[in-house]
């Protein structure tokens, strides 16, 4: 343990490895392919050190258990649910400390059933990103510990996030 | 005992804004807690729907009074990189620069409530007068003193003032000898560390899992900050170190804050000294394209993360913001267990709350 009053200072990162075979991003994209082979329908390396795929609603839990557990993704970042003309698409950033990289993960509800399964068992983090999720957009998060609105009032009768929701009296 | 609920604002001094933390006490004793946000809600993400790209840069400046800088940065990176644009250099260097003055101001600030909170009234005042140093410099950088809607999208608004180089670099050389000085006063203080040492305590684990990010998460010994991790502008190019500590109390965030400051210092010097003559600011297209872009920052708070969705018009289709503090807050039930109401203060004054940011 460091003497009180003095915090450990980091020399510079290590370099990341630079040839194409043994990028990381690669590497997530195969681990994800080869267990969830039917459920990944789009994946790309979108920028340095960022991935995104596309995965089934009900593979959802598994899909996030398997990241944290067997690739280390310890961190949820951020969820955000987007309207679009047919279909909701709840985008989740999962992000790892030791990897130094993002997830995207993608899943798509259809607009008369906005329900996915709750991660805030996988990330306690995830809790009150998935309870703004309900409150602005109306997503319904199955098995959620406590799913309530929780920046609008309790009463309040819409999702403002909505296309559909024009504000006004 | 009998157990009890007691509400601890949302008008209160502890808060440093409008939220309201429940609070179930045995007794002294914290049992349970449950934070409650969302009473300075405004509908920024929805407002941002129905403005163009350049309009926002304002908007998103109202995130947060206290760095509103960092979060005008993330959106114009964010939209840059939904853009597919590129940056000159010198707006880089200025960029950082800024947003380096930017922090050190918001820790003073925050040093300042927290002293103001822990009974050291001296340090509020010492540390607000040498916040005005920084909080003038950034005035003569940008023209304004709080919210500057001063990153633009390619670029930033306009170039430095005269005389802007030599008054950062004495700036910086000013505020390393009081920072000698505020340590002195704090760390000699016998109230103040009575309040602060062993308080608070997060596990690291804990930590990670809850998704905290910033000096919470590096003062409980992670060593995760996205300048170094996940370098972004033109942080690769400047020699720092990012700071953390073991202990995970409220002493250890206060070290991380202290230390930061000092490398801010050494970001401004070395990105003044850095920065190459030339243009600070290309034209944007008006448009943005069909896509999704992703910005992520190191604010003085955490990690500030925004995702846009484009669709090929002037206005983004989706803008979605994520808030350090609306996480971390998430998770102050972890800390305050088991520590005495009188703790309270301390805890919740260690996390730097920010209600603009917190409820949008």
């Amino acid at each position: 343990m460091a003497e009180r009053g003095k915090s450990v200072l980091r020399e510079g990162m290590e370099k990341a490895p630079s040839s194409v075979e043994d990028a990381p991003e690669e590497k997530i994209i195969k681990a994800l392919m080869n267990d969830f082979p039917t459920a990944i329908t789009d994946f790309k390396k979108l920028r340095a050190g960022v991935v995104r795929a596309k995965i089934e609603r009900r593979d959802l839990l598994k899909a996030c258990k398997f990241l944290r557990d067997s690739l280390g993704f310890e961190h949820i970042s951020m969820i955000s649910a987007v309207e679009y003309d047919n279909r909701f698409e709840i985008v989740y950033h999962i992000s790892s400390y030791a990897k130094r990289m993002v997830v995207e993960l993608i899943t798509d509800t259809p607009l008369d059933d906005p329900t996915v399964e709750s991660v805030s068992s996988v990330w306690g983090g995830a809790n009150w990103h998935e309870r703004e999720a309900y409150d602005l957009m109306g997503i319904k998060f199955n098995n959620h510990p406590k799913l309530e609105r929780i920046l609008l009032p309790k009463d309040y009768l819409y999702h403002p996030l909505r296309k559909d929701f024009q504000g006004g009296d | 005992m009998a157990e009890m609920w007691i509400n601890m604002g949302p008008q209160h001094p502890m808060t440093h804004g409008l939220w309201n933390l429940r609070v179930k006490v045995d007794g002294e004793t914290i049992v349970d807690a449950e934070p409650e946000v969302g009473y300075l809600h405004r509908g920024i993400e929805k407002i941002c729907e129905d403005r163009t790209y350049t309009q926002i840069i304002p908007i998103t400046d109202r995130l947060c009074y206290g760095s509103s800088l960092t979060w005008s940065h993330l959106y114009c990176l964010t939209v840059e990189d939904l853009m597919g644009i590129e940056v000159p250099e010198r707006a880089e260097y200025i960029r950082v620069a800024a947003i380096e003055m930017q922090r050190i101001a918001s820790h003073l600030m925050w040093l300042a409530a927290y002293a103001a909170d822990l009974g050291a009234m001296i340090g509020f005042i010492y540390t607000m007068r040498d916040r005005e140093i920084f909080i003038d410099l950034l005035q003569a950088l940008t023209g304004s003193r709080l919210t500057y809607n001063y990153p633009r999208i390619g670029g930033v608004a306009h170039d430095t003032p005269p005389n802007f180089e030599r008054d950062s670099l004495r700036a910086c050389d000013y505020m390393e000898k009081k920072l000698k000085e505020y340590e002195d006063l704090f760390d000699g203080s016998k109230v103040f560390m009575m309040r602060n040492v062993d308080v608070g305590k997060l596990k690291k684990e804990d930590a990670m899992n809850l998704g905290i990010t910033g000096p919470l998460l590096r003062g409980s010994g992670c060593n995760y900050d996205l300048r170094k991790d996940m370098p972004y502008s033109v942080y690769p190019e400047i020699d720092f170190e990012a700071a953390t500590h073991p202990d995970g109390d409220c002493y250890a965030r206060y070290r991380i804050r202290m230390d930061e400051m000092y490398q801010s210092c050494r970001i401004i010097r070395q990105a003044i000294q850095k920065m190459p003559k030339g243009k600070w600011r290309i034209v944007a297209p008006r448009n943005a394209p069909a896509g999704t872009g992703l910005g992520r920052v190191e604010d003085p708070r955490g990690e500030g993360m925004m995702y846009i969705v484009g669709n090929g018009t002037d206005r983004p289709y989706r803008v979605k913001i994520r808030s350090p503090i609306f996480v971390s807050v998430s998770a102050a039930k972890h800390m305050l267990l088991g520590y005495k109401v009188a703790d309270v203060v301390a805890i919740m004054g260690s996390f730097d709350m920010c209600i603009g940011e917190t409820d949008r």
